[in-house]
């Protein structure tokens, strides 16, 4: 206890490196952003040559003006990138959902399904695609968002009266996600038939497929509104780590940051999954691997989660297109696939779960 | 001179069909025995009673004359066939789906007769055939519901031989003979095989080789990827009959497939679905139609750009009497896509 204190560095030139560090670090993460999205466009079901895609890219963002087929070039520009980026809007958001609820819920296994979303979603969406609710006026997106909005609704009125604390939020999110998976497995027991059930699944356990850049101009938005009001909390987020009563003592308005940020992270998750389905794992992955690197104060923990998140969706879906031949996997399979594996090394690792 | 040749082709094989259609049957021996779908149906008599579940079965039925006999339909997709639609509102609708199996047993039928094995079968929704068996019911499926197709997962099943028109055929020949009708059966088929020969002849008098075509049922999401057909099921038999190309290679019936790969596969027609049912909003014929001609790569493909888009009756697509309707849009649009060219 008497030893002598190692010389320590003077306070400026340490927090000058950690800055420099730091944004070392985020610089190299957009690049590697970049680069997964530019592999997104020039992988896909068919064979474009590299060459086409860049020429498109250029012709876009530059008005290159070169000549290229303009269904190649549709398919890059219109199905691609726009799929590349909403795929790194939606890892962004749900691994920064994922971060905030660990934060805030004070668990480490907490992920942005927690609160009832996906269950509700998939109710949603079943009772659209196999009740016909709606009369085919109402899109399966639609139908999903719904869901995930009801069902969040119910589990947040369960927790209210169940005592409101970190521990009564989550009970209420099992129950209701039991509560509605168990209706969806009612509905598709009692009214699918068997090739309608195995469609609705494949939804609903993530598909990229039908993206378009309307929808890029909903999920980016909406990503970073969202990275935004988390950083704005993140001192607060801070103080709720060593608990709630400390976080008050901190002067943290303990139940306006609740409310707000659950608030927040329910909606993103929401959207997302509307967009593309409930694809797991990586809300509840992503932010331990980011603590894992940057430790866990959230002023950069939210951002390095997000583009983690991003890029990891924007890979896992490159794999899901390639790895088998003329088929697309459901991008779920595959988060899961090197999601559960990855979790397992970062738990033997250990101190991140402290 | 080509015209010419054409004419006289037409001629030759509206002729062919005229001699099929001269038909001669004998009589039904009863008992009468018949192998349907890996079981024996007897029969001591013409059955004075049956109830048909599945719109294809009901058709041939009405088809063959015998909408007195019918004592109850249902598994309707669409509107009943125009030229009947008098008989058919004399007949006792049970369902618009599946009815019950006490709805059924209660028309006292003598025979029940269904399109799908989903409806009755093994596992049948509206009741086994063991179940309507131990009542004394015979349950005759259609063949193309079990020939070269495995229904035990349950479902819509999955068919491992390529469909042909034959089997509608069988079913054909196979109820005018337990109905001891055989002559009006084998009037029927011949009808429908002049039909088919005289869509044949329209493409080849056409002169347009190497057409390719895609066919659009429906998608869960209107721009996620569609359920198109592959080439074992109807459609891909319509395909294959009139030597059209279907891109979709796949061994399922109704495979999903990208947009990026049937737009670069860029076919000369797209064939697109029209059906009574409305789960997807892609269920309906003018939003795929409206996708085709907005969606930034679909509509750059040439069938769009050329109109060749084809609206096509669903039941048409599938193993039904109506898949002669089918061939005839297609083979048409063959003929009209020489006429753009």
């Amino acid at each position: 206890m008497f030893e002598k204190a190692p010389p320590q560095p003077p306070a400026r030139s340490r927090a000058g490196r950690a800055y420099l560090a730091r944004s070392g670090a985020t610089v190299a993460a957009l690049i590697l952003l970049a680069a997964v999205v530019a592999i997104a466009a020039a992988k896909g079901e068919t064979h474009i040559p590299l060459g086409t895609v860049l020429q498109t890219i250029a012709n876009h963002l530059w008005q290159a003006g070169y000549e290229i087929d303009p269904i190649d070039s549709g398919i890059i520009w219109n199905y691609r990138i726009s799929r590349a980026l909403v795929a790194a809007a939606c890892g962004a958001s749900l691994a920064l959902s994922g971060a905030v609820l660990q934060a805030l819920l004070r668990n480490s296994l907490a992920d942005p399904y927690l609160l009832g979303i996906s269950a509700g979603a998939s109710t949603g969406a079943v009772s659209v695609a196999i009740l016909g609710l709606g009369a085919g006026m109402v899109s399966l997106s639609l139908g999903a968002f719904v869901g995930a909005l009801v069902a969040f609704g119910f589990v947040a009125l369960l927790a209210i009266p169940a005592g409101r604390g970190a521990g009564a939020i989550i009970l209420a999110g099992v129950a209701g996600s039991q509560l509605f998976n168990a209706l969806t497995s009612f509905i598709v027991t009692k009214a699918a038939t068997a090739d309608e059930a195995r469609g609705i699944m494949f939804w609903l356990l993530g598909n990229l497929s039908g993206v378009r850049w309307d929808d890029v101009y909903l999920a980016l938005p909406v990503a970073f509104g969202g990275l935004a009001v988390c950083l704005w909390y993140a001192r607060a987020l801070d103080g709720f780590t060593f608990g709630v009563e400390s976080a008050a003592s901190l002067g943290v308005p303990v139940r306006r940051v609740y409310v707000v940020l659950i608030a927040v992270a329910a909606s993103m998750t929401s959207v997302m999954v509307s967009l593309v389905g409930s694809i797991g794992f990586v809300g509840l992955v992503i932010p331990h691997a980011a603590r894992f690197f940057v430790g866990t104060r959230h002023g950069l923990l939210l951002p390095v989660s997000a583009l983690i998140g991003a890029i990891f969706l924007v890979a896992a879906d490159i794999v899901s297109r390639i790895i088998l031949d003329g088929q697309v996997l459901p991008i779920g399979v595959i988060t899961a696939l090197i999601g559960a594996p990855a979790f397992a090394l970062i738990l033997c690792h250990g101190r991140v779960l402290r | 001179m080509i015209s010419h040749y054409k004419h006289a082709l037409a001629v030759g094989v509206f002729a062919a069909g005229f001699m099929i259609s001269a038909p001669f049957a004998a009589a039904t021996e009863y008992p009468l025995a018949i192998e349907n779908c890996g079981s024996t149906l007897h029969f001591d008599a013409a059955p004075e009673r049956v109830v048909s579940l599945g719109q294809s079965t009901t058709e041939i039925l009405y088809s063959l004359g015998l909408a007195d006999k019918v004592k109850g339909t249902g598994v309707w997709f669409g509107p009943v066939m125009d030229e009947f639609r008098d008989v058919n509102a004399s007949v006792p609708r049970l369902a618009d789906n599946d009815p019950g199996f006490e709805t059924v047993v209660a028309q006292k039928p003598q025979l029940v007769a269904t399109q799908y094995q989903w409806h009755v079968g093994p596992k049948g929704i509206v009741g086994t055939t063991e179940q309507f068996n131990e009542l004394s019911i015979p349950v005759y499926t259609a063949p193309a519901d079990c020939v070269g197709k495995d229904n035990a997962g349950g479902g819509d099943g999955v068919r491992h031989d390529r469909f042909s028109m034959d089997l509608i055929y069988r079913e054909i020949s196979d109820l005018a003979q337990i109905f001891d009708i055989e002559d009006r059966g084998a009037a029927l088929i011949a009808r429908l095989k002049d039909r088919e020969a005289r869509s044949l002849a329209q493409v080849n008098a056409s002169g347009n080789s190497n057409v390719s075509t895609v066919f659009w049922f429906s998608s869960a999401e209107i721009k996620s990827d569609p359920y198109v057909a592959g080439k074992n099921g109807a459609a891909g038999y319509i395909a294959e009959k009139l030597g059209v190309t279907n891109i979709i290679d796949s061994d399922e019936e109704w495979p999903t497939v990208g947009w990026e790969t049937i737009a670069r596969a860029n076919p000369d027609i797209i064939v697109i679905g029209k059906m009574g049912r409305r789960r997807f909003p892609a269920d309906d014929w003018e939003v795929k139609m409206d996708f085709l001609k907005t969606d930034p790569v679909t509509r750059q493909m040439k069938a769009v750009k050329n109109g060749n888009i084809v609206v096509m009756d669903a039941q048409s697509m599938d193993p039904t009497i109506r898949l002669i309707d089918g061939i005839e849009t297609l083979a048409q649009a063959v003929d009209r896509l020489s006429a753009t060219n």
